[in-house]
Parts: C-alpha cells; sequence; structure tokens
C-alpha cells in the first residue's frame, strides 16, 4: 500500500520548524519520518546514519528524521524501503512555491499525498499589507492552515489575517495557533486510513472532534461517490473508510478537497467523517449516501 | 489589465507616475498588445510594488516574457543608485546566476540524426539532472570554496575546459569580489555535490538544429560561427542548491534588519531588501557573488561533459568537431555597472530576474570577437518551440540598461499545466515530430510543454521592434535532456 505524505509549507520563519517538533511530540502511535530542510535544533546529539539518498536520525518516539542529500524521489524510495513509516512529513524551504513538489510527489508511485499543512506567520500579513506570489501559492494549496503566532497580533488584526487568507483559500480548515499550539489534535494531520488502522480494527481518535460513522450494504456509484464528497460541509475535514464499486472494493480517504482511492478487498462499506461540531449533519449525510446507494 | 497603461512606443507601455501614491519612478513594460494581454494581473502590481524601492532610477521595466514571481515579476528589471539604493534578493532570482551556454559543433543535421539516441542517452547518463541530482565532480570543502571565489577560472585550471571557454563567458566566468567568508555552511553542505548538475525545473540541455530558413542575419551568424544545417548545443541552469540557500539566508537576515535598522517599509515581504552600501547588502552582493561563480563553474563542468560525450559518440577529439562555446550569458543577477543618467555618470546595481544583459557594440565587458558585433544573448524557449541567438543593441543601452528578455515565459500555472498535459503522451508526440526526450520525471516535461509558455517567437519580435535585441539565428530542438 502506498505510504501517506504531507507537504509543509510557509515563509521562512512562518513556524514549520516549531510545527515538526510538536508533531515529534504529539504523535506517538504512527511512525513518522520527516524530510526535514536541516536537523538544526531538532536533532540534537543524535546518531546520524548516512544513506544514499538522505541522512537519517532515529528518535527516541519512533520519529525518523531525515535530511536529502539526494534527489527527493529516490529518498523517499529509500525512506519507504528502510524505516517503513506510517507516514512522511515533507518540509519544503520558505522561498519554494509547493506546486512544483506536489506534483513530483503525485509521480512517485510508493506514496500518496494525502494533506498539505500552511504554517501562516499572522504577524507578518499584518506588518506587510500584500500577501505575494509565493506565499499566495503557499495558501492556496493549503488543506490545512495554521494561523501562527496570533499572540503577535490583537482580536481584530487576527480577523483581518482570517479575511486576507479565506480571500486566497476558502475551503481549507484554519486554526489558530500560538508556537503551533492551540485548539486541535495533530492526528487529525495524521488521519490517514492506512492498513495498519483496519487491521487493528481501531480508528485513530481526534479528541476535540465530532465523527459520524455509517455503515451500508450494497455499491455505489463512483462518479456520484465523489460529487457527494466533494460537496461535504467544510466543517467536515475528513472522511475515511471503505467503500464498494462496480468494479470493486477500495479504501477511501478524503481530506480538503482530496480524494484518495486505493484497491482493498472488503465486503462492506463503511465510512467515517471527522468534523467540528458536525453532529447536526448526520440525518442529512445519510440521506443523501442511501440516494447515490445502487 | 491595468486602465490607466499608456503606449509610448509601437512594444512600449507605461504605467505613469502617479498611478500609485506610493511609485518613484513610472512602470515600462515591453511587450506586443498580444503579450500585455497575457500577462497576468499580479505582474502590474508587482513591477508597481518594484517601483516604490529606495533609489530606483528610470522605470521599473518587465520584459516581453514577464509573469510573476517571489516579489518581483520574473522578466523585471530594475537599477538601483548604487549610493541611495537597494538590493534585494527578490529581485535576483534564488537561482543565482541562471543563465544559457551556447556551444557550437562542426557537424550537420544528416551527420548527428543517425546517432541522436545514442547521444541523448549518454548526455542523459553524464550530465545528472532532476532534484539534488549529485555530480561527479567530488570536491573538498576547500575546494569548493577556490571554485566560489575563481567560478568557471578554477575549472579551466582543473582540466574541465579550454581557456577560450573563459573569454566566452560572462565576466570571464568569475566574478570580482566573492567572499566565501560569507558564505553560510549549509549552503557549503547544499552546494558541493552539485557541480556539473542540470537541476530539475525548466532547466535543460539541448541539442538543436540551424534550419537554413532561420537564419535572420546571415552576415553576423557567421561571424558567430553559424551555418545552415549546422547541429547547436544549448542548456540552461544555474546554482542548484547553493543559490537558493544563499538567497534563504540572507532574506532571513534583510527581513530582520529592513525596517528596524533602516527603516525601509514595504508592501510584500518577498520584496526584502537592504541598502547596497550597507554591511548586511555587501555581505549579500559578495555571497551572491559566490552563486555566481558557482553556476559558471558548474555549466563549466557541464560543457566539458558534453564535450567527453560528443567525442565518444563521434570517435574524434572535441577540437576536431568544432566544440566552441559561443557564449554564456546569465538571467538571474544583479551587478554594478555605470551608465549616464541625466547626463551624469552614475554607478548603479542592476537587477536582472529573468532578464538577459546585453551589451551593444563597443561596449566593455564584452569579449574582443565579438565587441564590433554586440554581445551575444542566448535566449531559450520552451521544449516544443524554438531558441534563438540574438546580440545586445546600443538602443538596449540606452533604454534599458543594457537589458532584454530570457526566455518565453510561463502562461500558466504547473498545476494547470499538468492538469492538461500528460508528460507520457507528450514525450511519445515530441518525438514522433523529430524530438528524442529524456526526462527525470513525467510531471517536470508535462509542467514544461509548450502550451505553458508564451509564443517564444513573439517575444523575440517585441524585443526586435524595441530594438533592445538584434535577432541572428532561431535553433529547433532535436534533443533534450530535462531535470
Amino acid at each position: 500500500m502506498k505510504v501517506p505524505l504531507i507537504i509543509v509549507t510557509g515563509y521562512l520563519g512562518s513556524g514549520k520548524t516549531t510545527f515538526l517538533k510538536r508533531i515529534i511530540e504529539n504523535v506517538k502511535d504512527k511512525k513518522i519520518a520527516i524530510i526535514m530542510n536541516e536537523f538544526g535544533e531538532i536533532v540534537i546529539d543524535a546518531e546520524v546514519i548516512k544513506g544514499k539518498a538522505v541522512n537519517m536520525v532515529e528518535l527516541t518516539g519512533g520519529c525518523v528524521c531525515c535530511s536529502l542529500t539526494g534527489e527527493l524521489e529516490y529518498a523517499i524510495k529509500e525512506i519507504v524501503e528502510k524505516v517503513k513509516p506510517d507516514y512522511i512529513v515533507i518540509e519544503t524551504t520558505g522561498i519554494a512555491e509547493p506546486d512544483a513538489i506536489i506534483l513530483n510527489i503525485e509521480n512517485i508511485k510508493e506514496v500518496m499525498l494525502d494533506n498539505v499543512i500552511t504554517i501562516v506567520d499572522c504577524d507578518s500579513i499584518i506588518r506587510f499589507p500584500e500577501i505575494g506570489y509565493t506565499g499566495r501559492i503557499q495558501i492556496e494549496m493549503g488543506d490545512f492552515i495554521l494561523l501562527n503566532k496570533a499572540d503577535l497580533v490583537s482580536e481584530e488584526q487576527f480577523k483581518i489575517v482570517q479575511q486576507k487568507v479565506r480571500e486566497i483559500n476558502d475551503r481549507a480548515v484554519l486554526f489558530k495557533t500560538i508556537y503551533c499550539n492551540g485548539n486541535l489534535d495533530y492526528s487529525l494531520f495524521f488521519g490517514y486510513f492506512i492498513e495498519k488502522d483496519v487491521k487493528s480494527r481501531t480508528h485513530t481518535y481526534h479528541e476535540n472532534f465530532e465523527y459520524l460513522y455509517f455503515e451500508y450494504e450494497g455499491k455505489f456509484s463512483r462518479e456520484k461517490f465523489e460529487e457527494f464528497l466533494s460537496n461535504l460541509p467544510n466543517e467536515i475535514y475528513r472522511a475515511k473508510g471503505f467503500v464498494i464499486f462496480e468494479d470493486g472494493s477500495y479504501l477511501f480517504n478524503f481530506v480538503g478537497k482530496r480524494i484518495n482511492f486505493e484497491p482493498f478487498e472488503y465486503n462492506k462499506n463503511k465510512l467515517l467523517f471527522v468534523g467540528e461540531k458536525i453532529g447536526k449533519y448526520k440525518e442529512k449525510i445519510n440521506e443523501e449516501l442511501i440516494k447515490i446507494l445502487k | 489589465m491595468i486602465p490607466n497603461i499608456k503606449r509610448v512606443g509601437n512594444v512600449v507601455w507605461e504605467i505613469p507616475l502617479g498611478y500609485r501614491k506610493d511609485m518613484r519612478v513610472p512602470v515600462r513594460i515591453y511587450a506586443t498588445e498580444k503579450l500585455l494581454k497575457e500577462m497576468d494581473e499580479m505582474v502590474f502590481q508587482q513591477a508597481l510594488n518594484v517601483s516604490t524601492l529606495p533609489g530606483i532610477l528610470k522605470y521599473s521595466y518587465v520584459m516581453p516574457d514577464g509573469h510573476s514571481g517571489y516579489g518581483f515579476p520574473i522578466g523585471g528589471v530594475a537599477a538601483m543608485d548604487a549610493e541611495t539604493g537597494v538590493i534585494s534578493p527578490g529581485g535576483i532570482g534564488f537561482d543565482i546566476n541562471c543563465g544559457m551556454r551556447l556551444v557550437l559543433t562542426n557537424l550537420t543535421y544528416n551527420e548527428v540524426r543517425p546517432k541522436l539516441k545514442e547521444l541523448v542517452d549518454l548526455l542523459f547518463q553524464r550530465v545528472p539532472a532532476g532534484v539534488g541530482a549529485t555530480g561527479f565532480l567530488k570536491l573538498t570543502t576547500s575546494e569548493f570554496k577556490e571554485l566560489l571565489e575563481m567560478g568557471a577560472k578554477w575549472c579551466v585550471e582543473k582540466g574541465y575546459g579550454w581557456p577560450e571557454d573563459l573569454e566566452r563567458t560572462e565576466e570571464n566566468g568569475c566574478i570580482e569580489g566573492a567572499d566565501v567568508s560569507k558564505i553560510s555552511p549549509k549552503a557549503i553542505q547544499r552546494g558541493i555535490d552539485q557541480v556539473g548538475t542540470l537541476g530539475s525545473g525548466n532547466h535543460y540541455l539541448e541539442i538543436q538544429w540551424v534550419k537554413p530558413e532561420n537564419i535572420v542575419d546571415h552576415e553576423a551568424a557567421k561571424k558567430l560561427g553559424i551555418f545552415e544545417n549546422q547541429i547547436v548545443i544549448m542548456f540552461h541552469c544555474g546554482s542548484r542548491g547553493f543559490g537558493h540557500q544563499v538567497a534563504t539566508d540572507y532574506l532571513q537576515i534583510f527581513l530582520s534588519v529592513m525596517e528596524r535598522k533602516y527603516g525601509i517599509k514595504i508592501l510584500d515581504r518577498e520584496l526584502a531588501c537592504a541598502p547596497f552600501n550597507s554591511k548586511e547588502g555587501q555581505d549579500y552582493f559578495a555571497a551572491m557573488k559566490c552563486g555566481i561563480n558557482m553556476s559558471f563553474a558548474n555549466r563549466q563542468v557541464i560543457l566539458h561533459r558534453i564535450r567527453e560525450v560528443f567525442s565518444k559518440v563521434f570517435n574524434a577529439d572535441p577540437e576536431k568537431l568544432g566544440l566552441h562555446m559561443v557564449y554564456d550569458v546569465a538571467h538571474n543577477t544583479a551587478k554594478l555597472e555605470e551608465y549616464i543618467i541625466d547626463g551624469k555618470r552614475t554607478k548603479v546595481i542592476v537587477h536582472r530576474k529573468g532578464a538577459t544583459r546585453a551589451f551593444g557594440p563597443g561596449s566593455e565587458g564584452i569579449p574582443s570577437i565579438y565587441k564590433s558585433l554586440g554581445q551575444p544573448v542566448i535566449i531559450g524557449g520552451s521544449m516544443e518551440t524554438g531558441s534563438y541567438l540574438l546580440l545586445g543593441t546600443q538602443k538596449a543601452m540606452e533604454e534599458t540598461f543594457g537589458t532584454t528578455c530570457h526566455g518565453s515565459g510561463r502562461t500558466m500555472s504547473r498545476t494547470k499545466a499538468k492538469q492538461l498535459v500528460r508528460g507520457e503522451q507528450l514525450i511519445k508526440d515530441l518525438e514522433k515530430r523529430g524530438i528524442y526526450v529524456r526526462s527525470v520525471s513525467y510531471a517536470g516535461v508535462a509542467e514544461e510543454a509548450g502550451i505553458a509558455y508564451k509564443d517564444i517567437d513573439e517575444v523575440i519580435e517585441a524585443v526586435a521592434l524595441a530594438g533592445i535585441s538584434h535577432k541572428v539565428v532561431r535553433f529547433v530542438p532535436i534533443g533534450n535532456i530535462k531535470g
């Protein structure tokens, strides 16, 4: 199965390294390989294992930090093979336009792009009246956007930041954060439904969020199912589970507006929706799903 | 498009002073009407933002291939007063000194065609391409540091090239004032294994053909060593991860001192800058020059590999095959130059981001063999279209600080191109049309598809009509290696 992958983007100094630290602190139930720009302050006094396309450092918590020495494509292959991670996280450089890297990832068959996380420096948005070209692309590409350094701006200024970001990206989930901490559960970012979750029959619970669960017999039309997913309300951050189409059964993952299907032997439709205050949608979602069942 | 834009010449447009209160100089756009209409809205915004920077002289320029980039437009030109102006990494580009090199052969199309596949495959093997590709040149840190201060000269001294190559490179392949003490260890680490590599994105190496009907100025072509049905080699690459890291390092420094220490307020943080004469500005200038040298060295080593490959495939010495360089010219730099402004000799720091130096005949700083012709300007088109060899003009000296366009310029985002084009299919189509492509990634090929770019012929027409360059010849590709 493909390894889900996260791209972390944002300007220089927006808090990408802090975000990576939070991942290491917060996500304990998954093996995560982080491809970072530099080990710097994260990896101290640890032994660096030199590979062909990456140098790696294993941390005690289970995370593996990797620094690129060769081509990204080969680095990913090397990591998948050697580390067998549940997830890969790639930190982009602050001056990079993430669209190029996203296209590269879509081309690598070992991995599946799960989501793009953009870190926005609220203070910088207030200080510089215009969001530049690269900054816009970073925001545009985000599925989750952390409005970071929120403590450096007033409530009113924060609203301006929100509005500016929304003008560029109206579908991403926004979080208000300080040092990349806030009312957010890091497991949400790592909620891709993977083989391990299927086997252990446990779902990753997102403490701060509500979830809806449905089971159905029968088959869905793929086209209509995809349409249903892309029309889900914005408060639903993730949907995942098993789904049966005419041509077989699949494991599906939905986040932002990104939909992934991977062939997977299963005999039932099982769907899980995760989001904020989404209880009110239970009836509606059920009705819509029944409507598109064949 | 901006409503108040004024036509001030056949292919010159102006956004006048006062369009926005914060402008220090007007904006000038060189484009045909068609190209102007195709430009994305943000280009105008960015050119206006540039026009507000301290010390900017005459105009904030956009070349006909202009499109939006980090802070400054790509295809943007801005000359700042060296005494009172700023230097900005966003006005140079992160691939510092990214540029073009054109190499001749005395082989004809008919001689190369049967060996094309072999040639391209071997070049693909010997000139590494793709993100993070590592070169075969294994350097120690101290050797790499020498290279950063000496540029292509270092390579030629070590046997990677001929002395004449240096004469035919901008700055003789080694810009003065490069100072490795201004370089971070991280930048060294990122660049040390990359000398002799193309890199990804729009970087490429092409085998091109001089079709008889594509020679525009026969006399100049002859002087430059071009003949009908000749095969030439053109490649496009820069300073790789090294240049990016230098830019990253100094952007951070500039952001921290710009307002606090120098009281410079900017609209978009991507325009981060420092006074050219400040410590930070001078440090960056010296570090950026290491990027310039790294890039000249990179292209020098690639040339050496090309000569090896041709020599092997055609079983003859590179000298016998006539593998002489025409020229090497960059399109991502900032250079200290002198111009007469309002009757006064003035030192300026000319930012050329996706814009090529195009010095006219008789100018200082161009090789003696080209003194009477003007400086060769090498313009790479997209993989599918074609490329050009032009000459710099006196008019460019007077109007655009000796500058012209650099390529064809994007018209759509990578994402859009990828949605519209399938790389695999494109490679097959190109092969049917007689162009053999080798690439690290299909997605990469799709990103660089012809439809993602402006029409190169139209871009060249614009600079020729404006008189800031003179057309010599157009080349068409028959083989391409893409990063």
